[in-house]
């Protein structure tokens, strides 16, 4: 393994800086390094012992992460966790979320550089979300657990300093959305009736694993009445049908959550398959609804072959495919569920946790250098 | 575009006011600093064909310019 002093020799590779929270938290301030919040210095010593679980060489780019095409390094990518607050064992999620995210199909520099709100939100599968703690429960998006709060701002930190999504230059967000400041959660398998999320898009159920989608907020579905999975369908559906969704004109792939009550009731005889051909059959609206600008503007010219000539009774379809729509179980007790649209132009991308030789890590122990 | 402009073609970004910062970084990282950015006024979206016919006008000039610096 190289010596870190060694990487940091370059020209521009390190700053000297005294020892004074205040004064380093003002110099990169000043330098545009971060996410507005203090940060924790980046000394060599704690960079060093995050990278003590990485298994592959600290400069060599994991992936060039868009709009900047900066190289994320694991040396890099190691700055930016000592920065987030991050725990040394949590680096090898980062590292996994960063390379998912830079993957052709996600889009990373549409979801960084669009005026839309979208951030990269990671669902975490498999035995390392336990092991790290990772929340799946209840206020799973919300304040509490270090795991998530801290890989999620690391992945964020990364976006910035490495991505170059400065906003206004990188990232043209018309409004930004808290979730830019962290958005990793857990899946929570523990109470899902269905299979988790990696072992629908293909893993073993061994692996653990990442889902990264170019996702807007949560927008919450309540429905404390209905005692049948149509019921509860039928509210989901309604929720996702609105007129103002990027997810209208894309083949997108939004997210919906159902809390484990809510999937509880709805696995009494519907698969995810099954609810998700619910979902979709009835995820419509009129396209009366729409205003007459996008219906002459858009429909009639973007979606000519359906809409050249339709009526305002013509179903507009909230997603394209059933099978796009991605169903996640998350949250603690409650009669909810949450519908998570998309940037569109976006597909989600699931990879799985591998040692650098190939295998599938049961531990972030196996990134462990002795 | 950068490609094309690394090829010596006459090449530009047309480009709306807020987002000449992402142009001129863009560039930078494509490796083609000096690429041309054409600018027009924001917004681009919900334009009548009139105005984006203004919004031509204002482009083309730039165009023109282009070209004629590329036959010096």
């Amino acid at each position: 393994m190289t010596d870190l002093a060694e990487l940091l020799r370059p020209a521009g590779a390190s700053l000297e800086a005294d020892d004074d929270f205040e004064g380093i938290n003002k110099l990169y301030l000043e330098r545009g390094w971060g996410d507005g919040l203090p940060i924790v210095p980046p000394t060599m010593q704690r960079v060093e012992q995050m990278l003590a679980y990485c298994d592959r060489p600290w400069n060599e780019p994991v992936a060039k992460m868009a709009p900047r095409y900066g190289e994320a390094t694991p040396l890099r990518l190691a700055a930016n966790a000592v920065m987030a607050g991050c725990r040394p064992e949590y680096f090898p999620l980062l590292v996994l979320a960063i390379e998912a995210m830079c993957e052709e199909p996600f889009n990373l520099y549409g979801v960084q550089a669009t005026t839309h709100l979208c951030a990269p939100l990671v669902i975490v599968n498999g035995p390392v979300a336990l092991e790290l703690d990772i929340n799946s429960g209840h206020n799973a998006f919300g304040p509490g657990r270090r795991a998530n709060a801290t890989i999620g701002r690391a992945i964020r930190l990364a976006l910035l300093n490495i991505g170059g999504a400065i906003p206004g230059t990188g990232d043209m967000s018309t409004f930004g959305a808290p979730s830019k400041y962290s958005y990793l959660v857990a899946e929570n398998e523990a109470a899902s009736p269905w299979e988790p999320l990696h072992v629908e898009r293909g893993l073993p159920r061994e692996a653990s694993a990442v889902t990264v989608i170019g996702a807007e907020c949560l927008h919450n579905i309540n429905d404390h009445e209905s005692l049948s999975a149509e019921g509860i369908l039928t509210t989901i559906a309604g929720t996702m049908s609105v007129t103002g969704s990027n997810d209208i004109y894309y083949e997108a792939q939004p997210l919906v959550i159902m809390s484990p009550e809510h999937a509880k009731t709805v696995a009494i005889g519907y698969s995810k398959a099954e609810a998700k051909r619910f979902l979709q059959e009835h995820a419509t609206l009129p396209l009366g609804k729409f205003s007459p600008e996008n219906i002459e503007r858009r429909f009639r010219v973007t979606f000519k072959e359906r809409y050249a000539k339709a009526g305002p009774d013509a179903p507009v379809f909230a997603v394209q495919r059933a099978g796009d729509i991605i169903i996640a179980v998350i949250g603690g007790a409650g009669k909810h569920s949450a519908y998570v649209p998309t940037f569109g132009a976006t597909k989600a991308v699931t990879r799985a946790l591998k040692t650098r030789d190939g295998r599938l890590a049961r531990s972030v122990a196996e990134f462990k250098r002795s | 575009m950068s490609e094309l402009r690394k090829r010596g073609l006459v090449t530009a970004v047309i480009c709306s006011d807020p987002f000449l910062k992402l142009g001129k970084t863009q560039a930078k990282v494509f490796g083609v600093p000096d690429l041309p950015l054409v600018m027009i006024p924001h917004p681009l979206g919900g334009l009548s064909l009139e105005q984006v016919e203004g919004r031509a006008h204002v482009a083309i000039p730039q165009v023109v310019e282009l070209i004629k610096e590329h036959a010096k």
